[in-house]
């Protein structure tokens, strides 16, 4: 296995990925257009409501977070999407890739879009409403980091289910964040929460990464160190989820589940 | 070093779902040799897309063993993926992608970093003034030509074609037929093309496999298999009124086949058995026509799936 080898399979799906995007104006608008749309919004009810500057930030923080999260999961969530609707799986399939180059290759994608998303929030919130959502640069880079590893997550159940349960898991796609919204306070702290739900909330990283970015405008925390939670959960997470993901890529294989998809 | 490019043993293929349980391969055992052109032949259903499907790694077999370029199918899928690559006849590519981007993008899968590689297939493929437009906007032609083209990104040692001309117009296809059998000949490949038009494997294949309901029911050359059933030679004649009679068995007619005023007898030799079968058919009526000719593989195929 060559390294060089493994670097370009990888951007092979980057590469895709941005050239789908490049040419798809509702991609772009997914980037740009809602995001701000949803950011103006928020910022509108906060000001209607007259809230101080520290639940300002609150709100507008989990605006920007789930924005972002929704930009940056697609590219993994849709990596094998693409193939289905164009029926060409096979042809993905039949080279000598591993399942973590689509993953990865598509997430690096998605990154790239979830950091541009997030600029343009940033600004936006700053434009629209003076509030400056800045934390010192590399705090800002481990919440950002945490938040696209959330998209992995959500981009890799995504696609273990498309293999596990066919086309009828496509709407994971668009709702799974919609579910993390719920979960993760995203407009309101997890204390509101019964506490079945605050159980399942803490056992979802981006619940920690969004109370470790609201720390620094003086919020509580529930556990001492949410980002290093944050991280634990999502590490282990991720490797769960690629062995499901390998588990259900074999399954596939074993169902004619590619060829189906191919025809 | 392997002599076969592809050997199944005992290959067995079960879809299973909650509600039922459909076999599509029945013990498959099937040698194809190196260096070749290998024609697999069936009908609709025949089991032709899930053997060629396993071959290429894409589906795991239930039984059996299948090894490929002397690998195994299952323990060494990812090493054989990097030798194979396939085409279908369905041309369905990334549709917003050009040609060149879908041409690249599969290259980079196979780690090819070399851009002239992309260049030198589109024009291998008469694909130049089509270079930058999306797939969705190429005819079904250049479709399956970008598809064909796909399947060499790799500089394979053996290619899958399913059914790679189907739904083309006949000099489409007749194009790309001696394009795939020109590419063999330069690269020295093996390739195993499915298909259901009897003329391109007669045109292509050196040897041929007939598939039904899931299993080998005759493999060869094809003068082996006109051979194996001894059927050389067509004879149809016509008459001027309807046939209602049963004809005699004659000998070395192997079969009749019946049409409206004409009957068709597949015999052993024509020259010794033209005029017995005509003086019997002039009992039923006034000849018009006789052509002979030789058997083809429609024949052979249509007899092998009856």
């Amino acid at each position: 296995m060559s390294l060089s080898n493994e670097v370009c399979k990888t951007l092979a799906f980057t590469y895709r990925n941005f050239i789908i995007t490049k040419r798809n104006f509702f991609t772009i608008f997914e980037t740009l257009f809602w995001p701000v749309l949803g950011l103006i919004s928020v910022g509108l009810m906060g000001m209607y409501l007259n809230l101080e500057q520290g639940y300002f930030a609150f709100i507008l923080i989990g605006a920007v977070t789930l924005s972002v999260l929704q930009v940056s999961q697609l590219d993994v969530a849709y990596v094998l999407l693409f193939d289905i609707w164009s029926k060409s799986l096979r042809y993905t399939f039949v080279s000598p890739i591993s399942s973590w180059n689509m993953i990865l290759g598509s997430w690096l994608f998605g990154i790239t879009r979830g950091i541009v998303a997030f600029a343009i929030l940033f600004f936006s919130s700053m434009i629209f409403f003076g509030l400056n959502l800045l934390i010192p640069p590399p705090f800002l880079i481990l919440f950002l980091f945490g938040v696209f590893l959330s998209a992995m997550i959500i981009g890799l159940i995504t696609c273990s289910l498309l293999l596990i349960f066919g086309y009828r898991a496509e709407i994971f796609a668009w709702t799974l964040s919609a579910i993390f919204m719920l979960v993760c306070g995203i407009y309101y702290p997890v204390s509101l929460l019964p506490e079945v739900v605050r159980f399942i909330s803490y056992l979802i990283p981006l619940t920690h990464f969004l109370e470790y970015y609201r720390s620094f405008y003086g919020f509580e925390t529930s556990f001492e160190n949410p980002l290093l939670l944050g991280y634990v959960l999502a590490l282990f997470q991720v490797l769960f989820l690629f062995f499901l993901y390998f588990w259900a890529f074999d399954r596939a294989r074993s169902r004619g589940t590619i060829t189906q998809f191919s025809e | 070093m392997f002599v076969h490019a592809v050997v199944c043993e005992d290959v067995w293929m079960i879809y299973k779902s909650l509600k039922s349980e459909k076999i599509a391969l029945k013990g498959i055992n099937l040698k194809i040799p190196k260096g070749k052109i290998f024609g697999l032949l069936g009908p609709n259903g025949a089991g032709k897309t899930t053997l060629i499907s396993i071959m290429a790694t894409i589906l795991k077999q239930t039984r059996g063993r299948v090894e490929v370029l002397g690998l195994d199918s299952i323990r060494d899928a990812k090493e054989i993926r990097k030798r194979i690559n396939i085409a279908s006849g369905n041309p369905n590519l990334i549709w917003s992608l050009t040609v060149y981007e879908n041409l690249r993008y599969y290259a980079m899968l196979y780690g090819v970093r070399d851009r002239r590689v992309v260049e030198n297939l589109i024009d291998e493929f008469e694909l130049r003034e089509f270079r930058d437009v999306e797939f969705n906007r190429l005819s079904t032609g250049n479709k399956q030509k970008l598809l064909l083209a796909r399947a060499f990104v790799n500089d394979p040692e053996l290619v899958f074609l399913d059914e790679p001309t189907k739904g083309l117009d006949p000099p489409v296809a007749k194009r790309l037929r001696e394009k795939i059998a020109d590419m063999q000949k330069d690269l020295g490949i093996s390739v195993v093309l499915t298909t259901h038009y009897m003329s391109e494997a007669e045109m292509l294949c050196e040897r041929i496999a007939f598939i039904n309901r899931g299993e080998i029911v005759a493999n060869g050359s094809k003068e082996e298999l006109k051979r194996m059933l001894k059927m050389k030679d067509k004879i149809t004649i016509e008459i001027d009124a309807e046939i209602s009679m049963q004809l005699p068995s004659l000998e070395g007619v192997y079969m009749v086949e019946r049409d409206g005023k004409s009957l068709s007898f597949y015999v052993d030799s024509a020259e010794r058995r033209l005029w017995d079968v005509a003086s019997e058919v002039a009992k039923l009526g006034r000849i018009k026509n006789i052509v002979v000719r030789e058997v083809d593989l429609e024949d052979v195929f249509n007899e092998l799936v009856k």
